[in-house]
């Protein structure tokens, strides 16, 4: 008999399905197992960066940034605790009562707060950066049933006490504390601090729980400026109205001291943060100009103060179909002290010609036009000396009367400075010194010298010139009662579209004070002026204004004898 | 007997917990108000601070002296500087 073997059917007991059932259940934990055990092998980094990245993002906005202080300590921009005031639409009790007093703690309009409150989810901000009175109101009412639902989340502003004064120069720090502009971009590092790779937690109630380690971090660095804030008071003052007395679009007024290379005061107007005229305006000067070439001249020994120079009928032919003329005097023959006094383009062209292109265009070099300061001011222009030998005749000779070469006001000031000082080129100082925490002094503002531009003759010849352009000449409105004051002025017109325009021009004015032993330099530029004015007219006066509130100030005794 | 020995020595623990929890959410309460109270004082610090170097601003010191006061700025020949004595 064929025995046929017979499987049994496959049964499905109670302890195959319990065993089944097991299986399921285990599955879904070893898959989640097995995702943990991947991301914590292979995604780690990714998932560590993404975390840091949260905490660093409100730390950010939470954090204290360093002060920017004056000379004197007198601070100038600097970070206070304010809040934010939010609104958690769950826990709010009362809603009309609640709304009401938001409504008239924090001034703003009921139907605001109702559009707000339509338009969010649960959570909603009311205000940002509240007033501190208006915090100590709200905080007031917190722990009672109408504060319920009410948030005050803390965040730092940065806070100008003097309002725009050297807003300029200090520039703008964003939401996030990011250093955008000026000296606030200068120094983020120093004045904010890299906490990205720090742990911080934040609690329940908004307030941030840092690692021991970054608490004890914590503390940012303080900047001080060279600035002296109530110079700069004086030099924005004088230059806002001499601004809108002329009509002018823009302009600048700037105080060095000429032995250390300090800037004093840097002063825009109309003031726009980290926006400074100092640095990043380049213009053509004019006759302020004339200083150099004649300084140069005197320097390379090519002239004397004593010589005469020809004036050619007041007409002078530079080249074929290119004549220079002076109308503000009749004379055949000019000193040099008075081709500076009575600012003429032909003698001040007729020594830049006698110098040569190679010569002035070294010169030009050497009192630091054409390059950037070390002051690395965001946005700061190196302005534009084309180099020597692709000028014509014509153009040396308007280069010696300051045409052709493109200066910015810190640039002018330094080489003015320089001459002031026995001839000396100086680093120009913006920062005095950063503190850090923990009381370490970094002195940023020692005087260094670049180079030596003119020999000390050369700079004590100038002075008596330019002294007596203030005395007799074109500079006379920057005389002050009591001092010597030795400068020169400048009215150039702008280049347009169509050539250079009698309707666009700048007016400057530039020198130092007292003239026996300078102590401060001081220019004045106004740019595009409606009113048709001069150099001597418009910015003189400005420098004399600033200049006397300056000597008054620091006490410096007049250095003339008989003055009453 | 021994049960009710362990039924009184539970209640008192409980009592213990009970009056330490209480305790602690007191202290909790007071602890947090003072800290409210701290940030009220310190934003009515930063404020007042704020307002003295508002006030001691060079531009409100000159208005209010040329304003109330009637000085004007003095000339720089007007200042008579002493030497410092040796």
């Amino acid at each position: 008999m064929l025995r046929r073997s017979v499987s049994l059917p496959f049964t499905f007991d109670l302890k195959s399905r319990m065993r089944l059932a097991g299986y399921i259940l285990l599955l879904a934990p070893l898959i989640i197992l097995l995702r943990l055990a991947y991301m914590q092998t292979f995604l780690h980094e990714e998932f560590a960066s993404k975390a840091e990245r949260a905490i660093y993002n409100y730390l950010a906005e939470d954090r204290l940034r360093g002060k920017i202080l004056d000379v004197n300590g007198r601070e100038l921009a600097e970070s206070v605790r304010t809040h934010s005031c939010g609104v958690n639409k769950r826990y709010v009790k009362d809603k009309d009562k609640t709304i009401d007093f938001l409504a008239q703690t924090l001034d703003i309009p009921k139907s605001r707060i109702m559009e707000k409150w339509n338009r969010a989810g649960n959570f909603f901000f009311v205000a940002k950066k509240i007033k501190p009175d208006n915090y100590i109101k709200i905080s007031k009412i917190l722990r009672t049933p109408l504060g319920e639902g009410l948030e005050l989340t803390p965040e730092y502003e940065r806070i100008h006490p003097y309002g725009y004064s050297a807003l300029d120069v200090i520039g703008a720090a964003n939401s996030k504390n990011l250093g955008l502009s000026g000296v606030e971009q200068m120094f983020n590092r120093e004045l904010s601090q890299d906490i990205s790779r720090k742990r911080a937690k934040r609690a329940r109630r908004g307030e941030i729980i840092y690692d021991r380690k970054l608490k004890e971090e914590l503390s940012v660095a303080n900047v001080y400026l060279t600035i002296d804030e109530v110079a700069q008071y004086y030099a924005e003052t004088a230059l806002k109205k001499a601004v809108e007395d002329v009509g002018a679009e823009r302009g600048a007024a700037l105080v060095q001291e000429p032995s250390t290379g300090k800037i004093l005061a840097a002063a825009s107007y109309p003031v726009k943060d980290g926006q400074s005229m100092a640095f990043q305006f380049a213009y053509e000067p004019g006759s302020t100009f004339k200083t150099i070439s004649v300084a140069s001249a005197l320097d390379a020994g090519v002239i004397s103060v004593t010589d005469s120079i020809d004036m050619e009928g007041r007409q002078w032919t530079v080249a074929r179909g290119v004549t220079l003329r002076d109308k503000q005097h009749d004379k055949d023959f000019l000193s040099v002290p008075e081709v500076l006094q009575l600012s003429s383009n032909i003698g001040a062209g007729k020594i830049a010609v006698e110098l040569g292109a190679k010569n002035l265009f070294y010169y030009i070099k050497s009192f630091g036009f054409g390059t950037k300061t070390d002051v690395n001011f965001n946005g700061e222009s190196k302005g534009n000396v084309p180099p020597y030998n692709t000028w014509t005749k014509v153009d040396l000779a308007s280069k010696g009367y300051g045409y052709g070469v493109l200066l910015t006001p810190i640039q002018l000031i330094g080489a003015y400075s320089a001459v002031a000082n026995g001839g000396t080129l100086m680093q120009p100082h913006l920062v005095d010194r950063i503190e850090y925490a923990g009381g370490k002094v970094e002195k940023l503002s020692k005087p260094v010298k670049i180079r030596r531009v003119i020999q000390p003759e050369t700079s004590q010849a100038m002075i008596k010139v330019l002294q007596s352009v203030v005395e007799v000449g074109s500079g006379k409105r920057a005389k002050i009662k009591g001092y010597n004051v030795a400068g020169k002025t400048g009215t150039a017109e702008k280049l347009g579209k169509d050539g250079y325009g009698k309707r666009q021009h700048v007016v400057s004015f530039c020198g130092f004070v007292p003239a026996t032993n300078p102590q401060f330099t001081i220019l004045v530029v106004l740019d595009n002026p409606s009113k048709y004015t001069f150099g001597g007219t418009a910015a003189a006066p400005v420098f004399k204004e600033i200049a006397e509130h300056l000597l008054a100030l620091k006490g410096v005794k007049p250095d003339q004898l008989d003055f009453e | 007997m021994r049960v009710l020995g362990v039924v009184i020595l539970l209640a008192l623990f409980s009592f213990g917990i009970v009056v330490m929890r209480i305790e602690i959410n007191r202290s909790g309460r007071a602890i947090s108000q003072a800290q409210n109270e701290v940030e009220i004082k310190e934003a009515r610090n930063q404020y007042l601070k704020l307002e003295i170097l508002r006030l001691s601003s060079p531009e409100n010191i000159s208005r209010l002296a040329q304003e109330k006061l009637g000085l004007v700025p003095v000339k720089p020949h007007e200042v008579v500087v002493l030497d410092q004595p040796k």
